[in-house]
């Protein structure tokens, strides 16, 4: 047994019996990690440091600062928390992070075991688990989008109940227009006043508009260095891309992440040409599976030169009408609507990277992705992308079929190396 | 005249008759989702799934869908991309009945309207759309609901088959209860009117607020549930999470794919929840003379066991099934009968039990191997509250009630993870009897933790410890934590007390009772006889027949 591996089973034994000690050991669990990363971490860039300190500094305070907690679905805006001290964390981060201690098996379990599907999302259901066993602080409100899937709909009602805290849902229209862009902006609003209701301090709104220029400014730093990357190598890892989900939605505004984009913006600029193939990766990525993680860790064979659950693309929006800059940002993500509107995505980012092939991955649990997969594979190919559509789950290692997954992506490296 | 297949009750098929539309629910169960599995992937719902194989197969040619769920989306995209329909749309229902939903639901209604009265080439008729609308009353008699995902009339036949009262259809699609709207003048002002009441029925689980769906499990007359789910369609099992501990008539959770291959599996369970409504206990023993027999034919084995009026066991046979489960029944009745120097024709009364019971030509009667196993529990060790059964092909859990009867139980017999298969698939893998496994894993030093809950990703992962090097005892260990992972979930899920019993073969194997134990906290009871429970609960019945 490794030593993540026994850090795992000791959080697990300790959640039976002494949930609060196991939120305690966790949370040392995490800051351990925070330290050695910023000591020891020699093979990581400026920026990976930069995103791994700001997305752990937020899992940690979730710990250890129940008071400032707002549970959040992973597309709802933040801005309007962030002025106000509080701390925002997605099931998804959490249950990442838990799968990254090993200790997600026992919450998972104990999700399946009151009931809950065993079909659902893993990472939803290592979070309700781990809600369910008290290791996660009571939240003091919940906040959550109907944007990008059902679970949301599901899990955060579920929760507030189980909690008995407070819960304001938005509810984004299908079909992109402006009509839908000011339905969801009112709802902001109203959101906006809970939020009120709920701290007791009012949302100012001069603070709001100078938090969402700043996530406008975030994601154009990240785009212009996504329009320069392409031929270019840049070292990184699976688990930078899940860090990068957290810190393109539920960070999204924060100082620490327009740092972290300017800096990246940097390290692009300087970078040397790439040697290896270049791929667009969609959904989420199985960073827990070891050969998988060694294939993309640090190497010149291969990277992900864009992630489309990572960066969802840049809209153009006033940040002077805060609301509706976030509105728009939800109602026109690439994940409303058709799923047409996120292949065209896709394909725009595979141009501006000039990605060699994509890589669908069919999340298990996640029926709007691996739904759209087969649409995504035509349209891809037809567009001269090589396509591999990967079966497998991104946080629950109980799916099993390692070494099934790298062989797959092995192969349909070799093929576009021409081995194949 | 083509029919415009719809497959959520939000659809609004009073506005689409108007508009000259014959409407129907699309109401398919195919034996395979051959066709749909050539253009969708097959983790989407069987809901999905056979709107997508029915189109394919080319015999719906106009399908309105609603914004129901991921699957239905995406459903919508391929059928959009490979359907070939004469009509395809998407009408997008929010999520909540508040003004603003209203009014984007009458503008996606009269959008709606606008393209199916062009693609019927007529005009919209007020006589038409409120004569469309009709009424449900629901049933106050003493009834059964069925209620969660869709259930469609394969399934729902087999349940109105199963159950001893009248059932009612209450599932998703089916419960559509929308009240003709007050006549309007203007067509804008009518189907706003019209939205706000299709949003105003009983809600489904996709929307925000669906407090209301409670009516349904305090409704007059209703004395039990069947709950379905649907596999890879998450909605409802959160229901059923909330329900499960709160219900006060008898709840009975079944999961489908949507195909008519899982009917005889989920008939044992709706027996099973049958034999809970009628008492099993039939006329007493007093007078009864003669002898009775059991028959369990499972999938690995059958068991017989003979009972005289005294309830002693006068025989009992464990033989291979064989290929026939109806053969193996007669040679292990000849041998029981021999064994206790008996013929046929002193049989007062024979039951059958397990999967193999429907196909058995012997006997009076079959009862679930569900309703046996607690029967034999019972008269083996009285203060008996819960048993673990792991067998060749399936596990369960049941809990019983003082009397011996079932008050819950849960099966896994979808996959061979957590069974007797499991077990024997590894010892094949790792080169050692079933015996060896049974005992070499109390011998382990490593805590090894095989995660894959998968039985094909597992004899990898098996594969790949013995290529560490790493040592026999810990691997068969780590297996044993599998399967009593599983188990004890099980144990969890009907809310086991104790004293627990566990039958089945898999009782024998020392390593995995073990690993039970300690996951439930409590010693298991194990007696000489575990394996025969079944039948010995189903000599019981025979001997109790009226």
């Amino acid at each position: 047994m490794d030593l993540i591996e026994t850090f795992g089973a000791k959080v697990g034994a300790l959640s039976e019996a002494k949930p609060e000690k196991a939120r305690k050991l966790l949370a040392a669990g995490f800051q351990a990690n925070g330290l050695k990363n910023k000591l020891a971490s020699k093979r990581a860039s400026q920026s990976d440091k930069m995103l791994f300190q700001t997305v752990n500094k937020a899992m940690v305070n979730c710990l250890t600062k129940p008071q400032g907690n707002v549970m959040v679905s992973l597309f709802t805006p933040c801005e309007m928390l962030h002025p106000l001290g509080l701390h925002p964390y997605s099931c998804e981060g959490f249950s990442s992070y838990l799968s990254g201690s090993k200790a997600e098996q026992l919450y998972l379990h104990q999700a399946e075991d009151i009931g809950i599907p065993a079909s659902l999302c893993s990472y939803h259901k290592v979070f309700i688990g781990a809600a369910q066993m008290g290791l996660m602080p009571k939240p003091r409100f919940i906040l959550s989008t109907s944007l990008a899937c059902d679970a949301n709909q599901l899990t955060f009602r579920y929760l507030s109940e189980f909690y008995g805290v407070p819960h304001f849902s938005i509810d984004v229209p299908f079909e992109p227009s402006p009509q839908a862009v000011q339905y969801v902006a009112d709802q902001l609003r109203e959101m906006g006043k809970f939020i009120a209701r709920q701290t007791g301090q009012p949302i100012d709104e001069n603070q709001l508009a100078q938090t969402v220029a700043r996530s406008q400014r975030t994601m154009r730093l990240f785009q212009q260095g996504l329009q320069k990357r392409a031929g270019k190598q840049i070292l990184s890892d699976l688990t930078s891309e899940l860090l990068r989900t957290a810190a393109f939605h539920f960070l999204l505004g924060l100082p620490e992440v327009e740092a972290y984009a300017r800096q990246l913006a940097r390290e692009i600029e300087t970078a040397p040409p790439a040697t290896g193939k270049q791929l667009v990766w969609i959904h989420t990525t199985p960073y827990w599976i070891t050969p998988l993680r060694a294939l993309f860790s640090r190497t010149a064979r291969v990277q992900i030169a864009a992630c489309d659950m990572s960066y969802e693309g840049i809209v153009d929006a006033d940040p002077a009408k805060p609301y509706e800059a976030m509105a728009k940002r939800l109602v026109y993500s690439p994940f409303n609507g058709p799923v047409e509107r996120r292949i065209q995505r896709a394909l725009e980012m595979a141009k501006t990277v000039d990605a060699d092939g994509m890589v669908w991955f069919c999340h298990w649990g996640c029926k709007m992705t691996l739904g759209g997969a087969r649409l995504g594979k035509k349209a891809f190919e037809e567009a001269g992308l090589p396509t591999l559509l990967l079966d497998g789950d991104s946080c629950d290692r109980g799916f099993g079929g390692e070494g099934q997954a790298a062989t797959r992506v092995e192969a349909f490296l070799e093929v576009l190396e021409g081995l194949a | 005249m083509s029919i415009t297949y719809h497959v959520c009750k939000y659809t609004p098929v009073e506005l689409l008759t108007a508009l000259g539309g014959e409407c129907a629910l699309l109401d398919e169960a195919p034996d395979v989702f051959d066709l749909s599995d050539q253009v969708a992937h097959p983790n989407l719902c069987g809901f999905g799934k056979s709107v997508i194989q029915a189109v394919m197969a080319g015999h719906v040619k106009e399908v309105v869908l609603v914004n129901c769920c991921d699957t239905i989306r995406r459903t919508y995209d391929i059928l959009k991309e490979f359907g070939n329909l004469d009509f395809l749309y998407l009408l997008d229902i929010l999520h909540g009945k508040s003004g603003c939903s209203v009014d984007h639901a009458k503008h996606q209604l009269m959008d709606l309207a606008e393209a199916y009265g062009r693609y019927k080439g007529t005009q919209f008729d007020k006589n038409a759309f409120f004569a469309a609308f009709a009424p449900t009353t629901p049933r106050t008699d003493p009834h059964i609901a069925v209620i969660g995902a869709k259930m469609g009339t394969h399934l729902f036949s087999l349940v109105e088959e199963t159950m001893p009262l009248p059932v009612e259809n209450l599932t998703c699609a089916s419960n559509r209860s929308v009240v003709a709207p007050e006549d309007q003048a203007e067509f804008a002002a009518l189907i706003e009117a019209y939205a706000r009441q299709l949003l105003g029925q009983l809600p489904c689980m996709r929307m925000t607020d669906n407090t209301a769906r409670k009516q349904l499990f305090h409704a007059p007359g209703l004395e039990g549930v069947v709950y379905h789910t649907l596999q890879f369609c998450d909605y409802y099992g959160f229901e059923y999470a909330g329900l499960r501990d709160h219900l006060s008539v008898p709840l009975l959770k079944i999961e489908s794919d949507g195909t008519t291959q899982s009917r005889e599996q989920l008939r044992t369970r709706l027996d099973a929840f049958a034999e809970g409504f009628a008492t099993q206990k039939g006329a007493t023993t007093m007078d009864k003379h003669g002898y009775f027999a059991g028959i369990d034919s499972g999938s690995a084995t059958t068991d017989v066991v003979i009972l005289d009026q005294d309830k002693n066991i006068v025989a009992k046979v464990i033989l291979p099934t064989g290929a026939g489960a109806s053969n193996g029944a007669q040679r292990a009745l000849e041998q029981a009968l021999q064994q206790a120097g008996l013929t046929e024709k002193d049989l007062t009364a024979t039951v059958t039990t397990g999967y193999g019971r429907g196909v058995i030509q012997t006997g009076d009667k079959s009862v679930t191997e569900i309703t046996c196993h607690a029967k034999g529990a019972h008269f083996l060790n009285p203060a008996i509250r819960s048993v673990i059964d792991i067998g060749g092909q399936d596990s369960k859990a049941i809990k019983v009630e003082p009397d011996g009867s079932v008050s819950n139980f849960v099966m896994n017999d979808k996959c061979a993870a957590g069974t007797g298969r499991f077990l024997e698939m590894m010892a094949r893998t790792l080169e050692i009897s079933l015996e060896d496994i049974s005992t070499i894993g109390l011998k382990w030093k490593e805590e090894i933790t095989i995660s894959s809950m998968c039985t094909v990703f597992a004899d990898s992962e098996v594969v790949s410890l013995v290529a560490q090097n790493k040592a026999l005892p810990d691997i068969v260990h780590g297996l044993n934590q599998s399967v009593a992972t599983r188990a004890a979930a099980l144990f969890r899920r009907i809310g086991g007390a104790h004293p627990c019993m566990m039958t089945g073969g898999v009782s024998r194997n020392k390593g995995v009772v073990g690993a039970i134990e300690e996951k439930i906290g409590q010693p298991l009871y194990i007696h000489p006889d575990a394996q025969l429970c079944g039948a010995l609960g189903a000599a019981l019945f025979a001997l109790e027949m009226p």
